[in-house]
């Protein structure tokens, strides 16, 4: 629509910011290599193009281009830009601070002047003339935060001000000016200059029409030349503006420049604009602008008043944007971890349940060789949050067989291997959530004088506060009777409990039965919601203990006592086949993820390795065995079943009311005389009307060769 | 939009710039977010910004902008598409709120369909995290569409010139990129 009227004021639509991510990161890289702390102005460049769209305005934008190389060989200075017909090159400068205090301080005032100071020498001297792009030049301020990887920035587009400012005589499209024959040569003539390498990226132009209706583009130095004959003259330029009633920002110092320059009170100017990369006469706008000059553009010296700060989202305040999760390497992990189990869910297992993997919470007891292993296979499994229990140290020999620790740890007379540990999961992976708690595990076999007493009930207090803080534990442990304690305490609670054993060439590995009692403080994540429903209709486990499945001491006839003193060296260090404490690791985390996925969790009853009984491989992880025992000399290994016992020293209801009685004196008894616990729970009597067995028991784990107790 | 050849040797296809939603007024409340600490400090309370010939705009209209790029994959032996997203100011976008604009997860199905498997990835030439359609599938979906036709065997020269176009019928569906049809029917 054609605006007449004079007096109305031109008013322009300001420049907008698009900042491509490439440029932050190229600005973070310069930051980190090159710059430093220095924060001397930095040279950039920012493109733009006509307006291409009819709804849609075009961007000054910032690319990685835009900064100067990264690289060591080249200069920090950038060779000017050069661009092309979809990205004009136009000057800016960045400064950027070190800290957001100076951010803020900066003198914005003072910066955006001497960029109008730069804009306006560069009228007078004719540097216009020879490359245009500078009446555009830009300002930017910005703060990196290389922390949290944000980046707070405030443009400034320069813009000297007229004053009075210009008024608008008239103001419509370009097809609405010209006759049919003049747009015609128009457009063909701004086509041919868009397509030239040459002029594509000259954003500043002059468009003359003769009467024979043909149209020419000129340089904006061939001026002189164009004023003869009745010709008219336009003065026109790169518009990234699409409004219908208003140019773009550029027009601005174009004026400035026009009247500066040649002293013109009227001027007629086209905005070109373009749609689908051809000169659209009709998004383009022809318009009269008169200027009224005052005293003050006379004279060089006094440089005129500039505006130019962009509003974000119509306020006076700097931008921000946050780049984490494209920048922060410990997100990218994470996506990147997240990724493969992702596919695993994708292509193979639909039903894989990756929430309840990454908010379990494990407890390993024990920093060895099993601990080491488990707490990476579990870390590949998607687990975050994982605790070690060791009080051991990092020996010379670890690190072969102990796969978290390396020689550096061993250094020093070794660091604690729960610290260690726990620093080897978060090197391997940044997001994991690993506590190390140096401690000892008491046990029965190993009395304690009245002076240690406070201490060791100190650590069962702090053993029971773990186990009740996690939902998965792991005995890793190298003695028997280590487990003893925790054994009795996940049975006390209800824990997913998972036991692994090792000997000289075979392994044990199993996961406990429920405890002796149906009260469960806390089920919330080895089951569904749902399920409870269906437990209080399921009698799983009875007081007497006879569906239960059986903990590591369930076989046990005697109770669990002192295996490490009087014994030859050889039989004090635990020495396995090396390939053993992989084998059992890893099979005892596919038995928790089993567990996890089994709709009945702690409860689910066993199955066994080519059943009869068709077999559960419904569920898309496959069998949940009982226990798996294996053998390397005859790479074998079998899935077993072992009921509870009623007289089990530690998982038996006796035993776990008994410890519900009296607490922590219960177990001060019971590690001070291990033969407490035979008669607690009739494993004495048991013995006497035993006594025709001959029984050769292996103290450290059961023997191999056992059979499959059924019950 | 012309697709562009990259500058680099070993190069990539890329189609840049595409709008992929409708222009739509942005409440300034809910893009609080996107802002996070968002200063209070404003410029000089001494002058005045915003002069007589400044247009002030009301509405702010919020575009988000695709970027698609064609990467042959060594390890998988077949073509990628790379993509990512961004609104008008450069801010990236989250693949949840890709999501939303492409036509594929918008629909009922879920967006982990067959081929359809999305995940973010360093860009190998660009090094920088972008979202890839994951090529696992395709080669299967490849050999369907190459044995599927009553023609008997395709002759080697027709089957690679057509593999491009056949590899981008079916994952452009995807992220609603179609070929024009101008394109299909020149081939003869």
């Amino acid at each position: 629509m054609a605006k007449e009227g004079s007096g109305s004021i031109l008013q322009f639509a300001p420049f907008q910011s698009s900042v491509d991510e490439g440029f932050w990161h190229r600005l973070s890289s310069l930051k980190l290599n090159k710059f430093g702390i220095d924060d001397s102005p930095i040279p950039i460049s920012g493109f733009f193009a006509p307006c291409s769209h009819p709804q849609v305005s075009n961007y000054l934008t910032l690319l990685a281009e835009s900064l100067p190389s990264d690289s060591n060989e080249e200069s920090s200075i950038p060779a000017f830009n050069r661009g092309n017909r979809n990205r004009c090159s136009v000057p800016g400068i960045l400064y950027n601070t070190n800290t957001m205090e100076s951010f803020h301080g900066l003198d914005k005032q003072g910066l955006l002047k001497a960029e109008a100071k730069k804009i306006w020498e560069d009228i007078h001297s004719g540097k216009v003339l020879e490359d245009s792009a500078v009446l555009s030049r830009f300002l930017l301020i910005s703060f990196a935060d290389l922390k949290k990887w944000s980046f707070h920035y405030w443009f400034a587009f320069p813009a000297l001000i007229l004053d009075p400012p210009a008024t608008l005589v008239d103001l419509r499209p370009a097809s609405q000016w010209f006759t049919l024959e003049e747009a015609e040569s128009v457009s063909t003539a701004c086509n041919e200059w868009r397509n030239s390498s040459v002029t594509a990226d000259v954003p500043f132009f002059l468009v003359s029409v003769g009467s024979d209706s043909r149209a020419a583009v000129r340089h904006l130095k061939d001026w002189e030349t164009c004023q003869d004959d009745g010709q008219k003259l336009l003065f026109a330029f790169y518009d990234p503006c699409h409004l219908p009633n208003n140019p773009g920002w550029p027009l601005r110092n174009f004026l400035a420049f026009i009247c500066a320059r040649w002293n013109l009170k009227t001027v007629h100017f086209l905005c070109y604009r373009e749609n689908r990369g051809f000169a659209d006469l009709s998004l383009s706008l022809v318009g009269e602008a008169l200027i009224t000059i005052s005293q003050g553009w006379r004279e060089h010296q006094c440089v005129p008043n500039a505006v130019g700060w962009e509003l974000n989202k119509g306020r006076k305040v700097p931008r921000c944007i946050n780049l984490a999760k494209s920048m922060d390497p410990t997100r990218l992990a994470i996506s990147a971890a997240d990724l493969n189990l992702k596919l695993m869910r994708w292509r193979a297992l639909p039903s894989l349940n990756l929430d309840i993997l990454f908010s379990i919470k494990c407890l390993l007891l024990g920093a060895g060789t099993l601990g080491c292993q488990v707490a990476r296979m579990l870390m590949a499994w998607g687990v975050r949050k994982i605790t070690l229990v060791d009080n051991g140290r990092v020996a010379m020999s670890n690190p072969l067989r102990q796969s978290l620790y390396t020689l550096d740890d061993c250094l020093n007379g070794g660091d604690f291997k729960a610290t260690a540990a726990v620093r080897s999961l978060q090197r391997i992976f940044p997001a994991v959530v690993a506590e190390g708690v140096v401690m000892a595990i008491p046990m029965p076999g190993h009395p304690v004088s009245s002076q240690e007493e406070n201490s060791v009930l100190e650590d069962c207090r702090r053993l029971n506060d773990l186990i009740g803080s996690h939902d998965v534990i792991f005995l890793l442990t190298d003695t028997r009777e280590s487990r003893w304690l925790p054994t009795l305490l996940c049975a006390n609670t209800n824990k997913i409990t998972i036991t692994a054993a090792l000997g000289f060439d075979s392994f044990l590995v199993m996961r406990h039965g429920p405890g002796p009692f149906n009260s469960t403080p806390d089920l919330k994540v080895e089951m569904p919601n749902s399920l409870s429903d269906v437990l209080d209709n399921l009698a799983l486990t009875n007081t007497d203990g006879k569906q239960r499945l059986g903990c590591y001491f369930c076989n046990d006839v005697v109770a669990p006592t002192d295996s490490t003193s009087n014994r030859t060296l050889d039989q004090q260090c635990t020495v396995t086949r090396p390939g053993l404490a992989p084998i059992a690791s890893a099979l005892a985390v596919e038995l928790l993820v089993g567990i996890l996925h089994h709709p009945y969790g702690i409860f689910a009853e066993a199955e066994i390795a080519n059943s009869n009984n068709g077999g559960s491989s419904e569920l898309p992880l496959g069998i949940l065995p009982h226990q798996i025992r294996g053998s390397l000399p005859h790479f074998q290994q079998m899935t077993l079943v072992g009921h509870s016992s009623n007289s089990c020293t530690a998982c038996c209801s006796t035993v776990v009311s008994e410890y519900r009685k009296r607490g922590m004196q219960f177990i001060l008894q019971a590690i001070n005389h291990p033969t407490f616990l035979e008669d607690l729970t009739g494993l004495t009597e048991l013995m006497r009307s035993a006594n025709t067995f001959q029984l050769d028991w292996d103290d450290e784990i059961e023997d191999a060769d056992d059979e499959c107790i059924e019950l | 939009h012309p697709w562009l050849a990259s500058p680099e040797e070993e190069g990539y296809l890329s189609l840049e710039n595409i709008c992929i939603s409708r222009p739509y007024e942005v409440d300034i409340d809910q893009n609080s977010q996107t802002d996070p600490g968002e200063e209070e400090t404003s410029c000089s309370e001494k002058e005045d910004d915003i002069d007589d010939a400044t247009l002030v705009q009301s509405n702010h209209h919020e575009l988000h902008y695709c970027d698609f790029h064609i990467v042959y994959s060594y390890t998988f032996r077949v073509p990628v598409l790379y993509l990512r997203a961004y609104c008008s100011d450069g801010r990236p976008l989250l693949l949840d709120e890709i999501e939303k604009e492409l036509p594929a997860c918008s629909s009922k199905e879920s967006p982990e369909t067959k081929w359809a498997f999305i995940t973010q990835e360093e860009h190998p030439y660009l090094k920088r995290p972008w979202y890839k359609l994951h090529p696992c599938g395709t080669s299967e979906f490849m050999k369907l569409l190459f044995l599927g036709g009553d023609t008997g065997q395709p002759k080697l020269e027709v089957v690679l010139e057509l593999y491009l176009l056949s590899w981008f019928s079916a994952v452009g569906q995807v992220v609603g990129l179609r070929i024009p049809c101008k394109m299909l029917n020149d081939r003869r």
